[in-house]
């Protein structure tokens, strides 16, 4: 497969026909000129990316870019942050410095980005992530979506009364839900005489609940495909410890982050919390799934720089889109 | 009806960028005209400019500005400025300084701003040519609202977060003019306690040079000679950017903070000439009008008024008109007021020129002196008849009007009197 990313025009001597074109000295000129007040390792990550094209190097651009339009007391923040670092509430970004940065970023790594894609970005990880995919020619990351019950039962393969999500929000790199133990679970009627429990099995269960919603509404899809609900299923999960029992009245609140995600396998880490307390961490939970053909296709992509060999099907396999999303 | 009093002053001009330096140039009459770089090039025949001072806003971007340190400016707030902003917000500082005004006495319902500048040319010349040149989407999200007529009051409006009227005036060089008058009514009337006023200009190439297409500004190469108004040998007027503001407050607020206000605002006028886009009348109808009117509304006798700052920018027809409408109001040669104008000094601020020269007004009640006119010796005779000191006399006027004149024969007359 490799083999077939290499151009068809390889070893004649007319140019290539697509790509980036050549980085020109007046084109550093420029770029130096537009980082001007970055980090001189942003411009390096720059002048990187416009030479080879790498993707790798973007990271580096955008937190540079972002840095630069932060307020000089804020920028510390940026130092080791994560990818949960919000442009608004804590970096002070407005929606018209979001934009600065959008222009300056599009100037730099020669890409177009659209209003409509701007308005989901949150987080330094969604604008990172965001940025990747185009780069790359992905499909772009779905924005962070809250899901009510109708919406949740709507869409999983589980039904009450073996359903254990109340309300979830679903992004494109990690999935949140809350479950209130009622106490009307009719297991709790044997687990155990006289003393209701939530069962360890089912708090599982719930995480692995909220692995299928992500699949099913936040992991990105190839074009034109879906991932079907009748194809998900179990097939392991590991460092699973318990630290406190749970009871009715108690509100779970459940987290899950893909691991890795390679067809037909995903793997997830998963936690559960009450209150401020841990009650289940499990280190890896992997269900498998497969795509159908999706009945809506997705958005097209826009990102003009696209590398070369991603832009054909038959070039070099492409990472899987989750997995350039993860790694960004 | 509320009384209306100047509490505060902020000042970036070409003669001085705080109160005392201003105050001692007027006195001793000296100006702030330079040799303008930009302007010395062949294909340019003007060459003096009333130059601000310690402040550096010739690159279009705004982080690349310089100004004086004691003034902290967030990029924030830079980035939406034109240079005339940032002149706005520096004397804005200085004002409510001056005004010991705190936060909670800028921000309320009963405080407001109005503006007045001719927006920045250099900056909408910048994004239109990169609009053209890189595409609309890859233009600056704020070039807008750095651009345009108005972005004085969306800037400072927004940095002060002021609550009460805010608008922004556009009656060229009447524009500040008008808006201390709109704010004068504004407060007597009850609806606001408190105003700013604010005027300014970027005062560079896009600014000033346009105005030598209308054959209106001086070719002299003299900064000593450039302006010369009521001169029999003046040949147009030397442009000049910066920014003053004024605060005017109503009785009952200066009472309360127990500030001593400069002078009293004791009225207004206006009138228009109804006669050419941009020629003042010849028999100076619409000026001699406005003063009229303001002389009425402010309950001032014309034999009453000590000094007249005069509009008068050395144009060869603005001074004529200027001085034929002075003469049918103060028409006693017994009781003439003094008149200077004291563009000689600074040159002709466009919109900023009525806030800038009634600020000097303010000044000079308050430190008893009455600026005479620099650089005129030779009285041109279409002139005569007016009482054009050549020097500055250290005494106390009681009542002063600041005449203003715009294109389109807009013309505002103010009133102050002594506090």
């Amino acid at each position: 497969m490799p083999d077939a990313a290499a151009p068809s025009n390889l070893g004649t001597n007319k140019p290539v026909p697509s790509g980036p074109k050549p980085f020109a000295p007046e084109d550093e000129v420029a770029l130096r000129e537009a980082l001007k007040r970055c980090s001189p390792s942003t411009f390096e990550a720059a002048v990187q990316f416009r030479k080879t094209g790498n993707a790798e190097h973007v990271p580096a651009v955008v937190i540079g870019v972002v840095e630069r339009f932060v307020e000089p007391d804020l920028r510390i923040k940026l130092k080791d942050a994560g990818d949960d670092l919000r442009l608004i509430e804590d970096l002070g970004i407005d929606s018209l410095t979001m934009m600065e940065i959008v222009i300056l970023v599009e100037d730099v790594l020669q890409m177009t980005i659209n209003n409509d894609e701007l308005r989901n970005l949150r987080t330094v990880g969604d604008v990172k992530t965001f940025i990747d995919c185009k780069i790359r020619g992905l499909p772009l990351p779905k924005p962070t979506k809250f899901l009510p019950i109708e919406h949740i039962g709507a869409v999983m393969p589980m039904q009450p009364p073996f359903l254990f999500l109340n309300e979830a929000s679903v992004s494109s790199t990690a999935a949140n839900g809350k479950y209130k133990i009622s106490g009307q679970e009719y297991f709790l009627q044997g687990h155990f005489k006289d003393n209701p429990v939530m069962p360890a099995s089912i708090m599982l269960e719930a995480l692995g609940q909220l692995a299928v919603l992500y699949l099913l509404e936040g992991a990105p899809t190839e074009p034109g495909k879906a991932v079907s609900p009748q194809t998900i299923f179990f097939t392991g999960c590991e460092g699973v410890r318990a630290h406190r029992v749970c009871k009715p009245g108690d509100i779970l609140s459940l987290s899950i982050k893909p691991k890795r995600m390679k067809m037909p396998l995903a793997t997830f880490e998963g936690s559960i919390r009450v209150g401020q307390e841990k009650a289940v961490i499990a280190e890896e939970i992997t269900l498998t799934y497969a795509f159908v053909d999706a009945v809506n296709a997705p958005l097209p992509i826009n990102g003009t720089v696209t590398p070369e060999g991603a832009k054909t099907p038959e070039a070099a396999p492409a990472p899987t889109p989750l997995r350039a999303a993860i790694n960004a | 009806m509320p009384r209306v009093f100047i509490t505060g002053l902020g000042f970036v001009t070409s003669i001085g960028n705080d109160a005392p330096t201003v105050t001692r140039n007027l006195r001793e009459l000296r100006h702030g005209f330079e040799l303008y770089p930009p302007f010395q090039k062949p294909d340019i025949p003007c060459k003096v400019v009333g130059t601000i001072k310690d402040f550096t806003t010739d690159s279009t971007d705004p982080e690349d500005w310089t100004f004086p340190a004691r003034y902290k400016i967030k990029r924030e707030l830079l980035r939406s400025m034109a240079p005339n902003g940032l002149f706005a917000q520096c004397a804005m500082l200085q004002a409510i300084d001056d005004a010991r005004l705190t936060e909670p006495d800028i921000s309320n319902s009963v405080t407001g701003l109005y503006a007045a500048s001719g927006g920045s040319p250099y900056l909408t010349h910048y994004h239109h040519e990169r609009l053209l040149k890189v595409g609309v989407m890859r233009c600056s999200p704020l070039g807008i609202v750095a651009s345009i007529v108005g972005t004085l009051n969306f800037n400072l409006v927004a940095a002060f977060k002021i609550q009460g009227a805010s608008c922004g005036f556009s009656s060229a060089c009447a524009s500040s003019a008008h808006a201390l008058g709109y704010a004068f009514d504004d407060i007597s009337l009850g609806r606001q306690k408190r105003m700013f006023i604010v005027g300014a200009e970027d005062g560079n190439v896009d600014a000033i040079l346009p105005f030598a297409g209308m054959r209106t500004l001086s070719l002299q190469t003299d900064p000593n000679l450039a302006s010369r108004p009521f001169d029999a040998a003046r040949d147009g007027f030397v442009g000049t950017g910066g920014s003053t503001v004024l605060v005017l407050e109503s009785e009952d607020e200066v009472v309360r903070r127990g500030v001593q206000p400069y002078a009293e605002f004791l009225g207004w006028g206006q009138a228009s000439d109804g006669y050419n886009v941009a020629i003042s009348h010849p028999g100076g109808s619409g000026s001699a009008a406005s003063i009229a009117n303001a002389l009425r509304a402010a309950k001032v006798a014309p034999e009453a008024v000590d000094y007249v700052n005069a509009h008068a920018t050395s144009t060869l027809i603005g001074d004529i008109s200027e001085a034929r409408a002075l003469r049918s109001i103060f028409n006693s040669p017994a009781t003439r007021p003094l008149v200077s104008s004291t563009k000689a000094l600074t040159g002709h601020g466009l919109s900023l020129a009525g806030a800038m020269e009634s600020g000097f007004c303010a000044l000079a009640m308050r430190e008893k002196f009455i600026p005479g006119n620099a650089h005129l010796t030779t009285v041109d005779p279409e002139c005569s008849g007016l009482n054009l000191p050549r020097t500055t006399e250290n005494r106390a006027a009681n009542i002063m009007v600041k005449n203003s004149s715009g294109f389109g024969g807009a013309n505002v007359a103010l009133v102050f009197q002594r506090a």
